[in-house]
């Protein structure tokens, strides 16, 4: 009798709380944020808190959001950040589950977002927006019709995130132990063969030993052809390339049977002079590790002649943020002429400013010319002259099956 | 008989060697700026990993009381659910026995990922989904098995007969559960326990799905510096992570043994 009651009480408690859960009201949402003037938008973000969501695994970046970033926003806005470190694939999941329930109290305010995972973000509807043009600073300083700003990996940004800073593929070499650095694809071969077991490359899908097997088919292949390609002719395009590197494959780390499955693990592997190149998707990456004393004092950073790929990485709003006033302000904020400068600093972070050179006064121009690149960075002009835009994101994952299917096959 | 001596010490001798060495390893390169090649020590030191740790911007310090605590909480939790279930299988024959074990063990064949996600969107629905018992919760999902089979064990390995011992002698139901089989229990609560402390711990992925970033574990602190190679902080934070789970088991271990006046029955 005693257990029969039991059950029937557990019966009841449960259906009560599912009918609880299902008769939630959602809150009507006040004045739409993207209508409000600017100095509105200040005033409703201002004593609140922001949760930044995004990758953790860098320590510059972590410290300078912590004292850089933070500490501004609260002596300006009254903002506190929340960095939140989470990798972009696990916030999507986390907003695909939000949306698949209509949950409309989220906890991001801002994700630090690019390439295919904004494209999934956007095709999701994941994304709150357009706001970049709301932002006094997005149109202050930079160039809004700029290709890395109005493209992110071939896909139109169209306002739904704003251009945090950018990126480019660079290489690394020790100047104590190559006299000089390859200029293309030829002499990266001729290199090998000098210096045979000496050389190698992070497998796809490595993000950026992704990127190197692109940089070398634009070396090959020139990139132009691949902006406007049709899905079919990819194969045939990326052949000339993909030979090369097999034609390179002999001369790698234990004859290319294996590679580095990192780019982690082949920047290790450079630190401990196990192989003379190393490469990064950051540009100032070796600076960084020269400061640390990982990097040997006389390792410097390179690009090939015909340009090395680069993109940009953004700052987005989700559709279900709760503090989207907060989130825009701090956006905006990161947009700026202080926080562009100081992350572009080595010693800061090093990533590359969104800022338009031209769009800068005269004093501004003047301390963005005297931040220091510290040893084995390479100056911004340069770096953009030789800066060829990423392959449209849909190729990218054809690409490294390619490279599987060519690169593995037995006795060659 | 004495060679065989002999043998067994060598044997103990180099697991404690293969145990402890990658501990070593991990605290040199916790100090470690370059470490070339060829070279046996290193070549140039520093405090970076460890700095990163005290630095009060990144808050390690505070997420590390915390994940203590949600893993504490856990592991007290778990037995609390475990035990009766343990008592129930060890020592009782009833109809569909065979099917409640599997069901019990069956977080440990099915991938959490595959169901987690699901778990998640109920979670959003109830209002669990950023809490702190919400993790709570969803931790005991891995956790439960492990603890269940443990104390299965102890409890077939007890039998019945010394409960009904203490009852014919005129204790109660609770104080044959707390004076004759607590006591009797508590190597397997040592080992159990231990064992859902770092599980509990260790969790990654269930964490971040369900506390979405609002709750911030150490295991969510160290991934991100293995993931991009950093290997000074990611060793420095890796000390600290098998640190805890050592402090732990001293504990637990200490705790049980002084309170419970209990001596080595069998540790599984």
């Amino acid at each position: 009798m005693k257990k029969r009651i039991l059950i029937f009480l557990l019966i009841g408690l449960l259906s009560i709380s599912i009918i609880g859960c299902s008769s939630k009201v959602s809150t009507p949402v006040s004045k739409d944020v993207l209508d409000m003037e600017w100095s509105e938008v200040e005033s409703a973000a201002k004593g609140s808190v922001v949760n930044f969501y995004g990758w953790g695994g860098d320590e510059k970046v972590n410290r300078w959001l912590d004292t850089v970033i933070a500490p501004a926003l609260k002596d300006n806005y009254d903002i506190t950040l929340n960095r939140v470190p989470m990798n972009a694939e696990d916030f999507l999941n986390k907003l695909l589950g939000d949306k698949q329930v209509g949950n409309e109290k989220g906890s991001i305010d801002v994700l630090w977002i690019n390439g295919e995972n904004f494209y999934t973000a956007k095709n999701n509807e994941l994304l709150f927006g357009p706001f970049l043009d709301k932002l006094p600073n997005a149109q202050k300083y930079i160039n809004l019709d700029e290709e890395d700003v109005k493209y992110d990996f071939g896909y139109p940004v169209e306002g739904y995130e704003a251009p945090y800073g950018k990126a480019q593929l660079v290489f690394i070499y020790d100047r104590a132990k190559i006299d000089a650095p390859p200029k293309n694809h030829i002499e990266l071969l001729e290199l090998a063969k000098k210096y045979p077991g000496k050389i190698t490359y992070p497998a796809p899908p490595d993000f950026t030993g992704s990127a190197f097997v692109r940089n070398i088919i634009y070396d090959v292949c020139g990139y132009e052809t691949f902006q406007t390609l049709e899905d079919g002719a990819l194969e045939n395009n990326v052949a000339p390339g993909m030979d090369y590197l097999r034609e390179l494959k002999p001369y790698l780390w234990r004859k290319g049977e294996t590679y580095p499955a990192t780019v982690a693990q082949l920047n290790n592997m450079f630190a401990d002079g196990e192989v003379l190149f190393g490469m990064s998707y950051t540009p100032y990456y070796a600076s960084g590790r020269i400061t640390d004393g990982e990097f040997s004092e006389t390792t410097d950073t390179f690009v090939f002649d015909k340009g090395n790929i680069g993109n940009t990485h953004f700052l987005a709003i989700p559709f279900n943020a709760q503090n989207k006033a907060g989130a825009m302000v701090t956006i905006n904020y990161i947009e700026g002429f202080e926080a562009q400068i100081s992350k572009y600093n080595p010693e800061q972070w090093g990533d590359l400013p969104v800022l338009d050179y031209n769009k800068l006064s005269q004093e501004e121009k003047q301390v963005f010319d005297s931040i220091p690149l510290g040893k084995g960075g390479i100056p911004q002009n340069i770096l953009m002259e030789h800066r060829v835009p990423e392959m449209p994101a849909r190729f990218i994952p054809r690409i490294e099956e390619i490279w599987v299917q060519v690169l593995s096959k037995k006795g060659e | 008989m004495r060679e065989r001596k002999w043998v067994q010490e060598i044997l103990l001798y180099s697991i404690v060697f293969l145990l402890t060495l990658p501990i070593f390893i991990l605290l040199i390169w916790s100090f470690t700026k370059t470490w070339p090649w060829p070279d046996l020590i290193p070549k140039d030191v520093g405090l970076r990993g460890w700095r990163y740790i005290i630095d009060p911007h990144t808050k390690i310090l505070k997420i590390l009381c915390f994940s203590f605590f949600l893993s504490l909480a856990v592991t007290f939790v778990t037995l609390l659910v475990s035990l009766p279930a343990a008592k129930a299988i060890g020592q009782h024959n009833f109809k569909g026995k065979k099917a409640i074990q599997i069901f019990i063990l069956s977080p440990i064949i099915v991938p959490p990922l595959a169901v987690a996600m699901g778990i998640h969107v109920k979670f959003i629905q109830m209002g669990l989904a950023d809490t702190f018992w919400g993790i709570l919760l969803v931790h005991l999902i891995p956790c439960i098995p492990y603890a269940v089979r443990i104390l299965t064990n102890v409890y077939e390995a007890l039998g019945t007969r010394m409960e009904q011992q203490a009852r014919i002698l005129g204790a109660n139901r609770l104080q044959t559960q707390f004076h004759v089989m607590l006591p009797l229990l508590a190597p397997g609560l040592v080992s159990a326990g231990s064992l859902v402390f770092i599980i509990s711990f260790s969790q990654y992925f269930l964490t971040y799905l369900v506390g979405g970033g609002k709750i911030i574990t150490l295991s969510m602190v160290l991934f991100p510096f293995i993931e991009s190679g950093d290997r000074a902080i990611a060793s420095a934070l890796s000390l600290i992570f098998i640190a805890i789970t050592l402090i732990f088991f001293l504990l637990i271990n200490k705790i049980l043994r002084t309170h419970l006046n209990t001596q080595d029955y069998f540790y599984l």
